[in-house]
């Protein structure tokens, strides 16, 4: 493919939806960190970083933030998640960049783990090249820059490219320049004698005396969406590019500026993904508004783009701590028949052992193979009412599982919850139906705090033109702990719904059998075609796969 | 015919093996089960070296090996044997297991938990203390074995599609447990080197090869938290090592074994895998040190 030609083809694309972002770079970041609990989130303010406290947050600009096509964009994000992976992975201690020691400590070691993370992930040479040719054109002209924070901003681009943009007075210029000589050699001691952050950190008093600063100088948030959307062309990437490699010839040296610019290596990646789903696997919001407007979508419940149905927005929620490694596999080979879809079984009238006298005669098979699998479509609804608190956790723990079992089953499903928030009754969107299962999907489940009363039938209602606008589910599988508050709304409710064609079943859980066989008399009274009890919130996914799989009517 | 044994004859019919690298104290552990008389059963996931191991024992004490692969489709004829009818006489022709049994050497039972339940409650009947089996199918004669007669089991974990349980009667039979996981980096790099050496496959630089076993070992912590749908082996690590010292560069050997598994299951999920390959090795087909001797 042609320079032309793929900038056409990146262009035509959209761009990743937050979903998809989430996913890869929460993926990538766990892999390149060697950090399993890492997550990926997006800011309006600032740059790329990690936070200073928390497990393994890493921070990026929102794709809107940034400049340049999709493309571009998506490779920014990249080396941003590969840089601050690193950051992760290598760092004992990360400052915060408000005030000036950490900025200069930061800066210092964002090149310190750079050069070693280079040398474990050598592919990303061009993608780091071309990350730092836009960081380069992101950076103010000096000029701009008002009092002492000037000095540190042209510490920072003289350390960090090698030269600075824009003027400053000579004496400034001078401090700037023998401010970063040092931190150049503190920067290569460090790698030559394998130096960490600690013998860095006592490095940065002198560096700060050198630029005459106070070391708590707050420092001015850089403002990386300068010029946001606009396009990087290939001419201004190959002016730029010499000029932001400058202080890195030794590094980058074999990087091929075309290679840089193109970004080959990372086009098929972007391409999967801004081209699934329309941005991210029906994550984006462009996407979504595409989905609701063309009021199509594949199966499970549909593309439930109402405004009263919101999904969760926070990208920085740990999802690992919902997941029960233990519980999911266990499922899993319980089901895992029914993901070939296939089962073989001895012929019962065969008898234990193949006799060939037998299988002259009668020509029968000692072996047969049957088809096993589930054909109905999904919906999920998750009571998350106050009553539910105290055991949200396990409560979670189990729905995730139902919902990873769903997906490696392959069965259409979307997944919903109820709770209250701000005294509003809330209807979040954990999965739509023609979304992928995916980590952003389980960060929206592990985010929803339980809390409220349990108004089934407003919940009912405003799941119901949802869930017709794309594919009307087979089955809605309630989870609820509690007595609706308007039971005679429900059965209203649950009377539409069967009307137009939805099994309705429910399963009611409890502390204990009696609690629990109580909540599911309850409910059978309110007209459910199932209705099933549980105990031990452990059995939830296995129960509801029974739902789904015996009670779905087929397509 | 599926679940068919295989008689390798001995140490001297055997294929030469690369040479058992024990790492954990494996051999060691099979060594003692074998002396004590006590039979074993080898746990791990695909491709650890469970059958290296096996082979390589029976070689170093020079025993005859005997080999079934069980499937769904294995049946007790395959074990104990089927009657023949040949000139208008009817015969028996015996299975493995009872062969073995008669010759006393070694039986290795591959991937037993992924047979149907009332082939392994018939291969019961021989495991236990009595160690004889009763030929129902024949005429009726019991057959008791050979001293010194030893059998070792494999199992793969039981999230490996095809597989089931076993049931507890026949896991008692196997009182020595080993688990096999994927080795660490070191010993996986010697493993290698030690296969790549007996296969008389060019050798790979130092760089190369360590960078082909961090992507292993990093896809394989994907797949444990399930991040990815599928684990490399030692196989794959093997292979790329094979591709390499063939003269194949890096990055291009480590799509091929590595990466392109990925595609079956997407390309979201062939992207995941792609986009740590090319940030290890480059865009596809770059990277390496072009292999070459070490």
């Amino acid at each position: 493919m042609g320079p032309r030609e793929a900038a056409e083809t990146a262009a035509a694309l959209p761009e990743v939806g937050p979903d998809g972002l989430v996913e890869i770079g929460t993926f990538l970041a766990r892999r390149w960190s060697g950090r399993p609990r890492a997550t990926v989130e997006f800011t309006d303010r600032g740059h790329a970083r990690t936070a200073p406290a928390g497990n393994g947050r890493i921070i990026v600009p929102r794709q809107g933030r940034l400049r340049g096509d999709g493309l571009q964009k998506y490779r920014q994000f990249r080396a941003s998640v590969w840089r601050e992976s690193m950051r992760l992975s290598l760092c004992g201690r990360i400052l915060s960049d408000d005030h000036a020691f950490g900025f200069i400590l930061n800066a210092i070691e964002s090149r310190r783990v750079e050069a070693l993370g280079r040398r474990r992930w050598p592919g990303m040479d061009p993608e780091l090249a071309f990350s730092q040719t836009c960081r380069w054109m992101d950076r103010p002209l000096l000029g701009s820059v008002y009092g002492r924070a000037r000095l540190v901003e042209g510490f920072y681009q003289h350390f960090a490219f090698g030269g600075v943009k824009g003027e400053a007075a000579s004496n400034q210029l001078d401090r700037i320049a023998r401010a970063s000589a040092a931190a150049s050699a503190a920067l290569g001691r460090a790698l030559d004698e394998g130096l960490g952050t600690e013998w860095v950190e006592g490095e940065v008093p002198g560096i700060i005396r050198t630029l005459g600063i106070d070391s708590l100088l707050t420092v001015p948030v850089a403002l990386p969406w300068s010029r946001p959307a606009l396009a990087i062309s290939a001419d201004d990437l190959r002016r730029a590019l010499p000029r932001a490699l400058r202080s890195r010839e030794g590094m980058f040296g074999r990087v091929d500026p075309e290679e840089a610019a193109g970004g080959d290596a990372v086009r098929p990646e972007y391409e999967a993904l801004a081209g699934r789903g329309g941005g991210g696997g029906g994550g984006g919001r462009r996407g979504r508004r595409a989905a609701a407007d063309a009021a199509a979508g594949p199966g499970g419940g549909g593309g439930a783009e109402a405004p009263w149905i919101t999904e969760p927005q926070r990208t920085d929620v740990d999802e690992t701590a919902i997941y029960d490694r233990d519980l999911i596999a266990g499922l899993k080979r319980r089901f895992k028949e029914w993901k070939s879809g296939w089962s073989e079984a001895h012929v019962e009238s065969g008898g234990d052992e193949f006799d060939a006298e037998a299988h002259v005669d009668g020509h029968a098979p000692f072996l047969a193979d049957s088809r096993r699998s589930v054909r109905a479509r999904a919906a999920i609804l998750l009571d998350h009412s106050s009553s539910v608190a105290s055991v949200q956790s396990e409560y979670k723990k189990a729905a995730l599982a139902l919902c990873e079992v769903l997906a490696y089953l392959r069965v259409p499903f979307s997944a919903y919850a109820f709770s209250t928030a701000d005294r509003a009754v809330m209807c979040w969107q954990v999965k739509s139906g023609g979304q992928r299962w995916n980590s952003a999907c389980a960060k929206r489940l592990a985010q929803i705090q339980a809390n409220g009363s349990t108004p089934l039938a407003d919940v009912y209602a405003r799941m119901m033109p949802a869930l017709g606008s794309g594919g009307r589910p087979d089955v809605l599988l309630t989870l609820t702990d509690g007595e609706p508050s308007d039971p005679d709304a429900v059965r209203s409710a649950i009377r539409a719904f069967r009307a137009a064609g939805t099994s309705m079943a429910a399963i009611g859980f409890g502390p204990d059998t009696v609690r629990a066989t109580a909540i599911a008399s309850n409910l059978k009274g309110l007209g459910y075609d199932r209705t099933l009890a549980v105990s031990r919130l452990g059995d939830i996914p296995g129960r509801a796969l029974a739902v789904i799989g015996g009670g779905g009517r087929g397509r | 015919m599926s679940g068919a044994g295989v008689g390798e004859g001995g140490a001297g019919a055997a294929p030469a093996p690369a040479g058992y690298l024990d790492w954990n104290g494996a051999a060691g552990l099979l060594a003692r089960a074998h002396d004590a008389g006590l039979f074993a059963l080898v746990i791990g996931p695909k491709g650890t070296g469970k059958t290296t191991l096996v082979r390589e024992f029976a070689r170093a004490r020079a025993a005859r090996l005997d080999s079934i692969n069980f499937s769904l489709r294995t049946r007790e004829s395959h074990l104990v044997g089927s009657k023949t009818l040949e000139g208008g006489s009817v015969g028996f022709d015996e299975g493995l297991l009872v062969r073995s049994m008669r010759e006393g050497g070694i039986l290795y039972l591959d991937e037993i938990n992924a047979a149907e339940a009332d082939v392994l409650l018939r291969l019961d009947e021989a495991l236990d203390d009595r160690r004889q089996i009763v030929l129902k199918e024949s005429d009726g004669s019991t057959v008791a074995a050979a001293a010194g007669w030893f059998v070792v089991a494999t199992i793969n974990p039981l999230t490996h599609v095809g597989t089931k349980e076993l049931p507890p009667q026949l896991l008692s039979r196997f009182p020595v447990r080993i688990r096999l996981e994927y080795p660490p980096p070191d010993a996986e790099s010697e493993i290698v080197r030690r296969h790549l050496a007996a296969s008389g496959a060019g050798g790979i630089g130092d760089a190369d090869l360590s960078r082909g076993i961090e992507l292993a070992n990093t896809l394989r912590q994907a797949a444990a938290v399930e991040e990815l749908e599928y684990a490399p082996s030692l196989r794959e690590t093997i292979s790329y090592a094979r591709l390499v010292g063939g003269g194949m560069g890096a990055g291009a050997a480590a799509e091929a074994v590595f990466g392109n598994v990925y595609a079956q299951w997407g390309g979201l999920e062939f992207q995941k895998a792609a986009d740590v390959i090319s940030s290890m090795f480059g865009p596809a087909g770059g990277g390496g040190d072009g292999g070459g001797a070490a």
